[in-house]
């Protein structure tokens, strides 16, 4: 166990071994994204010697990877803000609020949770088409939304039940109805979970490709993941272009996860260790 | 797994506050009460949770019953008619539905390694291996990345003129077909599956070791344990209940979010031999038109999720109680 500074090192190598292994990937893609047609036949590990941002350009308009994004931005835009808004309402009302049926709901929604999207999907689609909502904006967010909603109430109900029922008491005696200390008070305090919570449905719904491909079938319809799939045959004989448009969709990714890494192991380990 | 989390239990009702003032008042005053205040009150759980009620029963538990019932209906010209178990046995006798059984069946024997990966990593992360912090960021990242993004590179990486060839034919290695050669491709994409969600088991172990009873740890040092005894004897009885969650995660993971790396990277092939359940259903829905089967082995699907879930966490119950 107090293992000599030795055998800490010997496990430090491996591990640093592993790491590079981890971030190769990410690197190599990178640099052939900037390489030219020429350099990447050549030498494809070889640094870059020149950067070519045209790939980025290249990939960004011409592939149609703008497009692709501003499609992705509002579908995950809408569906985060519509799990919060019912997720927060739904975990407020089972974590504070007295009421007949609350834990058969909240039973119901832990079974929902278990129902994986593969198993609906037939007949969801069959749904949506009836509803005409196949391949508009509203019915790629309601799918977003009814797929990731079980799992937002479950972290709202668990993060909302941690508040001492004296605060709500408290603001009762204020004259606040339900509505009131939903809006003035369990709305501000849930802010560290509806962070966490938002952060990762919006990683679900950005890193998700079947449900898109259901949902919105047409190519100006395409989110930035499904745009991905279809680079690959367009671009096949142009790898670095492929590689831009990878990395065009991975950066914002990486930009969420350098700022929230934090809220999305919180998120990710909800339910694990308490309970 | 989700024991603590429960509704407000009766007896505390939420209305209680103004009840006190209210006692002598006359009756006209409470009528009036019932239609304005009193009964929106009571109301107001019902409107807060009607809309996720009304989207997750919709949206969700319908479609699972919708899907069952229509298994049994046929496809194409007997469209809705009952077809009775026509549609499984047509399953069973397909080679393609059996090769995605047969790699669920590869899936729930690598299970053990997808868990055993991050649970050692995690614990030499534990024990302060030199600049833990950086290995847990580096770790997860791949993690929150898109199968779709993660597929696309390693088409790149494992192609055969790609770099993970040279890196062997440097050493004298013959280059390998990685997502060519039948009996290869499976191992291939799941390896990619394992290098990308490791991350996900190591951030859940890390949050389980901090539950851990530091003094256990202390006690076993100053016993001179060895690091195998204390893994065997204080981490894992410590930690069950983060394996039982780490093994029923990442099940899920093996058996549900494999799609965008299947779509991406071999798209069943070569010759259906990376054929999964969930990449069967997409094309018997989507490019097959046959939705009835597809209903079919979503409900198959659903079953063996069922199953190993619960012999899964059986299992280890059973395990937990014998330490």
């Amino acid at each position: 166990m107090r293992t000599a500074r030795f055998g800490r090192w010997a496990l430090a190598v491996p591990m640093m071994v592993l790491a590079l292994a981890t971030i190769y990937p990410l690197v190599f893609t990178a640099n052939v994204a900037l390489k030219s047609q020429r350099d990447y036949v050549l030498d494809r590990f070889a640094l870059t010697r020149s950067l070519q941002w045209g790939n980025l350009a290249e990939a960004w308009s011409n592939a149609g990877m703008a497009r692709y994004f501003v499609n992705s931005l509002i579908v995950v835009g809408g569906a985060v803000a519509l799990l919060l808004l019912l997720g927060s309402m739904a975990g407020f009302a089972l974590s504070q609020l007295t009421f007949r049926g609350s834990r058969v709901l909240f039973l119901g929604c832990l079974a929902a949770l278990l129902i994986p999207f593969q198993v609906i999907m037939v007949p969801l689609t069959r749904t949506m088409a009836d509803a005409q909502v196949i391949d508009t904006y509203p019915g790629l967010i309601l799918a977003y939304v009814a797929q990731f909603l079980p799992f937002t109430i479950y972290l709202m109900t668990s993060y909302y039940s941690g508040i001492s029922k004296e605060i709500v008491d408290a603001a009762r005696i204020d004259g606040n109805s339900p509505y009131g200390v939903y809006r003035r008070i369990m709305l501000p305090l849930g802010k560290a979970a509806l962070l966490s919570v938002g952060v990762l449905d919006a990683l679900f719904c950005w890193n998700d490709v079947l449900i898109a491909l259901l949902m919105m079938p047409s190519s100006e319809h395409r989110t930035l993941m499904v745009g991905v799939t279809s680079l690959r045959g367009q671009y096949s004989n142009d790898i670095p272009t492929f590689a831009a448009g990878v990395l065009i969709a991975a950066l914002p990714v990486l930009a969420v996860y350098v700022f929230f890494q934090r809220q999305i192991a919180d998120g990710v380990t909800a339910g694990s260790t308490k309970g | 797994m989700l024991a603590k989390v429960r509704p407000a239990h009766a007896g505390r009702p939420f209305g209680a506050a103004g009840d006190g003032g209210t006692a002598g008042v006359p009756v006209a005053r409470s009528l009036r009460e019932r239609f304005t205040g009193r009964n929106a009150e009571r109301l107001a759980p019902y409107v807060l949770i009607a809309p996720a009620v009304v989207v997750i029963l919709l949206l969700r538990l319908w479609p699972l019953l919708l899907g069952v019932n229509f298994s049994f209906t046929g496809d194409g010209a007997r469209n809705g008619q009952p077809v009775g178990l026509a549609n499984y046995t047509e399953l069973w006798n397909d080679p393609v539905f059996r090769t995605a059984l047969r790699n669920v069946g590869l899936l729930i024997l690598l299970l053990p390694v997808a868990v055993a990966v991050p649970g050692l990593l995690a614990t030499f992360i534990f024990l302060k291996v030199p600049g833990h912090r950086f290995y847990r960021s580096v770790y997860f990242f791949p993690a929150v990345l898109s199968p779709v993004i993660v597929g696309a590179i390693f088409n790149l990486l494992l192609a055969f003129d790609g770099p993970l060839n040279a890196v062997l034919g440097a050493v004298g290695i013959d280059p390998v077909d990685w997502l060519g050669e039948p009996s290869i491709a499976i191992f291939s994409v799941v390896g990619v599956q394992i290098w990308a969600t490791f991350g996900m088991g190591l951030v859940v172990f890390l949050s389980g070791f901090s539950t851990l009873d530091a003094t256990l740890l202390d006690a076993a040092r100053v016993d001179g344990a060895s690091l195998r005894q204390v893994i065997w004897h204080v981490i894992i009885p410590g930690l069950s209940r983060t394996i039982q969650f780490v093994f029923v995660t990442t099940m899920i993971g093996l058996l549900t979010s494999m799609f965008g790396l299947l779509f991406i990277m071999t798209s069943g092939g070569p010759g259906g031999s990376t054929y999964l359940p969930e990449f069967y259903i997409w094309i018997q829905q989507g490019q097959m038109n046959r939705p009835a089967l597809a209903s079919a082995a979503s409900t198959v699907l659903f079953l063996v999720m069922l199953l190993v879930g619960t012999a899964q966490i059986g299992l280890l119950r059973r395990a937990g109680r014998e330490d």
